[in-house]
């Protein structure tokens, strides 16, 4: 199984233009993203964003992502739509509570922004090789190759979280626990299974702060040749 | 190459001693396998020996370690890793890349090896292992066996003289810990010195020229396989399997029919079999 964010290999156009353009690319468009109160514009955003992941044939994995975007702003967009009281009321609630065609408008841009912000990094980050951006950091950049390799572990941690959440979440299936039901429930028992899952993982990264060491990372720096 | 003198470690938060007392000596070009029970501490003194206790690792630590003439308290972990390669339990934990040919290349780069001297030596240690084809391979793509060769030849691209393995085979089926025994004899034979943990006695004892006995913290039993393997009743009592061959001997002697050495493997226990029968 491909995990979030894991690199696809491929040779379309997107994966041969340079990492950093690639990264500077979704940051404009997450900038773009964020500078606009234009729900058009926000609109065309999400769909460049969804043709570049068709360009980089990872079509159907932007729209899966898309797809799990949209379920979480979903949630977003409720609690928000109460939150805004300007503009003309729609629909009249008991306790004073109402729902202003300004808060669907204000509701659906946070949505829209969260998406459109997040779908180019996910796309950029599974077009691009990791070492490749690292080097490119750490060269044209100058970022300090100790931040640069913070980086992207961070980054190639999270597949390796989310399939240790997938194998804690087997586990406790196969010992009857039902995590089908609705949202809440699923929510509530998956809560307590987060304090094994970040224990571990603290221990993984140890071993792998152990292994580094072990194979001169103190001395990557001191020495530029 | 490896010498530990009345060395005893307790961990920090811990109740007692992980290690309580131990004189080894391992000499140069050694090939010994670590077995005993689970909290035995055979993975402590991995942890000893590669310096990670006690700079990372901390707690009271008694006795002394030298490797190669270093003792492992006053050098770094990095200045011990220069002698010692080590690969850790969990494999993908101990990864830091996720390319097969960057995870070979980061010590090199790390360590400041000449640009032009890299490839030569990627290569060598991925043909070393037998891996020579996987280069450009993503890591998450390989089986778990392939994965654990890349994790031998990432640390054997420093040309360590001593590799101590945690359980190398630990997730491995029985043809994939095979291979992995072979590569490890291979380098014996070409002068490396092995230190292995590994629960399968069979594995320790068709490969490693000594074996070391560790229980609750102390070493039991350690010699040459044949001397080890003399033991079987208080290797059973400690909780360690006894090859079958070996407790095919020990029944045979029991029985007044066999009285020589122990087998260490199926050829000579063939052997022993032909000669009771003849």
């Amino acid at each position: 199984m491909k995990g979030m964010l894991q690199y696809v290999h491929g040779n379309t156009i997107l994966h041969k233009v340079p990492p950093l353009l690639k990264l500077l690319i979704a940051i404009a468009i997450c900038a773009a993203c964020f500078s606009t109160r234009s729900l058009l514009v926000l609109l065309a955003l999400i769909v460049l964003d969804v043709i570049l992941g068709f360009i980089g044939n990872i079509g159907r994995q932007t729209l899966r992502t898309l797809c799990s975007l949209c379920k979480f702003s979903s949630i977003i967009f409720v609690l928000q739509i109460f939150f805004v009281t300007q503009g003309n009321a729609l629909v009249t609630l008991p306790l004073g509570v109402r729902i202003t065609d300004e808060g669907l408008r204000f509701s659906a841009m946070i949505c829209m922004r969260l998406i459109g912000a997040t779908l180019p990094l996910t796309v950029m980050l599974t077009l691009t090789r990791l070492p490749d951006l690292t080097r490119q950091l750490v060269k044209v950049l100058h970022v300090p190759y100790k931040y640069a390799f913070a980086f992207t572990t961070a980054i190639r941690f999270i597949p390796i979280l989310a399939r240790d959440m997938a194998a804690v979440i087997e586990a406790q299936t196969a010992r009857g626990v039902e995590l089908d039901g609705n949202f809440i429930k699923k929510l509530r028992l998956l809560l307590p299974l987060c304090v094994p899952l970040l224990v571990s993982s603290i221990r993984k990264i140890e071993a792998g702060a152990i292994s580094a060491e072990l194979r001169g990372f103190h001395l990557r720096g001191k020495k530029a040749a | 190459m490896i010498d530990m003198q009345q060395l005893s470690f307790r961990y920090e938060s811990a109740q007692g001693n992980a290690l309580t007392d131990i004189t080894l000596h391992i000499p140069r070009g050694e090939f010994l396998g670590i077995i005993g029970p689970s909290g035995a501490g055979k993975s402590t003194l991995l942890s000893v020996i590669s310096g990670v206790i006690p700079h990372h690792y901390t707690g009271d630590f008694y006795g002394a370690c030298v490797v190669n003439g270093m003792d492992t308290v006053e050098v770094t972990p990095t200045d011990l890793s220069r002698v010692v390669g080590s690969v850790f339990q969990d494999i993908d934990a101990q990864m830091v890349s996720s390319m097969v040919e960057d995870e070979v290349l980061f010590a090199l780069e790390n360590f400041g090896v000449p640009a032009k001297d890299l490839d030569s030596r990627v290569e060598e240690a991925l043909a070393t292992v037998g891996i020579a084809n996987l280069r450009h391979r993503s890591l998450d793509t390989l089986s778990g066996g392939q994965k654990q060769k890349v994790a031998i030849a990432a640390v054997l691209a420093m040309r360590p003289q001593v590799l101590v393995l945690d359980e190398p085979t630990g997730e491995l089926d029985p043809a994939s810990s095979q291979a992995i025994f072979r590569v490890l004899r291979t380098l014996n034979e070409q002068g490396t010195t092995v230190v292995v943990v590994e629960q399968k006695i069979m594995l320790l004892s068709a490969f490693c020229k000594s074996l070391c006995v560790m229980d609750r913290g102390s070493v039991r039993l350690h010699g040459t396989m044949r001397e080890v393997l003399a033991h079987p009743e208080l290797l059973r009592e400690i909780g360690v399997n006894c090859p079958r061959v070996a407790t095919l001997h020990e029944q045979l002697l029991a029985a007044g029919l066999s009285a020589g050495p122990v087998p260490i493997c199926v050829e000579e226990a063939k052997a022993m079999v032909e000669g009771v029968l003849a």
